[in-house]
């Protein structure tokens, strides 16, 4: 019973903190924070099992954490008010090749980074975007003039 | 505007019209993280020690133990008697806030008896001459289902006579 508190708590503690670190932390992901992400989910397990050894205690709380999960995709696609909260809306960076720098400082996003995202996906200059738009995961999503 | 990616809406994905109060939201969400940071490193969730005195007539009770712990950890208390007086028969009685739900793992040095006194644990420590000082030390773990708060009870006897009552208070977060 208490495993599935605490992977309910310990749950929504990430939960909240994943949507407040920001896209950029999420989309980027350099060696470091892959380690960093690695001690955090150690640090997390030991205050969910503690020092419960069991396949049962193991199963409750990865169950615990499955459950939720279906939950929260569930309440995201069949109530339209709390997708918002739960997902956050995409960003447009981009439009008709000028940066909108207020969006990408919103972000935390230089347009040097930006451009980084471009080149990997074979796309030379900025000017021959039309669209650019942060999505809900963090990846940039870029649409290119016709023209180009 | 057919060119506008399908489910954008420029208004509030270009403009952020609506989507002022997003950033305020994840400020004062960091700014409860960061405090709830800083009353860690103040020490409000334990585990620093605290040395809390009771004095008698005849002995001096002082005990070295965290008063905020956390479930699942690994703490010492220790127990300082000083006679002013000459203690036949030294006796520490626990009440049974200090086992419940926590694990006693050593006890140093061994007491010469172990009893149950109304349902509390005793050690009976033996002799101590005045002037003298007994350290006993408890090593102890909380369990990791145990939480919240409790008043911890210990009483130092000289055989059957009641030297001294001295009571903390003990918080145990989950």
């Amino acid at each position: 019973m208490d495993i599935a508190i605490r992977a309910l708590i310990l749950y929504l503690f990430v939960f909240l903190l994943m949507r407040v670190m920001g896209r950029r932390e999420l989309s980027n992901l350099q060696p470091f924070d892959l380690v960093l992400l690695i001690v955090i989910g150690d640090a997390l397990q030991q205050g969910l099992t503690q020092s419960d050894y069991s396949v049962t205690g193991a199963m409750i709380a990865v169950g615990t954490f499955a459950a939720l999960q279906v939950l929260t995709s569930y309440l995201s696609y069949r109530v339209s008010w709390m997708r918002p909260v739960l997902e956050g809306h995409p960003l447009v960076v981009i439009q008709d090749g000028k940066v909108i720098e207020k969006n990408l400082k919103r972000e935390r996003i230089t347009v040097e980074e930006l451009a980084e995202e471009a080149r990997q996906q074979q796309i030379s200059s900025l000017e021959d975007v039309k669209w650019a738009v942060v999505e809900t995961t963090g990846a940039v999503s870029f649409i290119l003039r016709k023209s180009s | 505007m057919a060119d506008i990616p399908d489910a954008i809406v420029l208004k509030r994905d270009r403009d952020l019209v609506g989507r002022i109060w997003e950033p305020w939201i994840r400020r004062v969400v960091l700014l409860v993280l960061t405090v709830f940071l800083a009353l860690a490193l103040a020490n409000v969730f334990g585990q620093k020690s605290a040395t809390v005195e009771r004095r008698s007539p005849v002995a001096t009770l002082a005990i070295h133990a965290p008063t905020t712990l956390r479930s699942g950890l690994i703490f010492q208390a220790r127990f300082r008697i000083v006679a002013s007086q000459e203690i036949e028969q030294a006796t520490l009685v626990f009440s049974r806030e200090w086992l419940e739900g926590v694990t006693l793992n050593t006890v140093e040095p061994s007491p010469i008896g172990e009893a149950s006194n109304d349902g509390q644990l005793s050690f009976d420590l033996g002799h101590i001459r005045q002037g003298q000082t007994y350290d006993l030390y408890l090593q102890f773990q909380v369990n990791p289902t145990t939480f919240g708060s409790r008043t911890q009870e210990t009483r130092l006897f000289d055989g059957k006579t009641l030297l001294l009552t001295h009571a903390r208070d003990v918080t145990i977060f989950p």
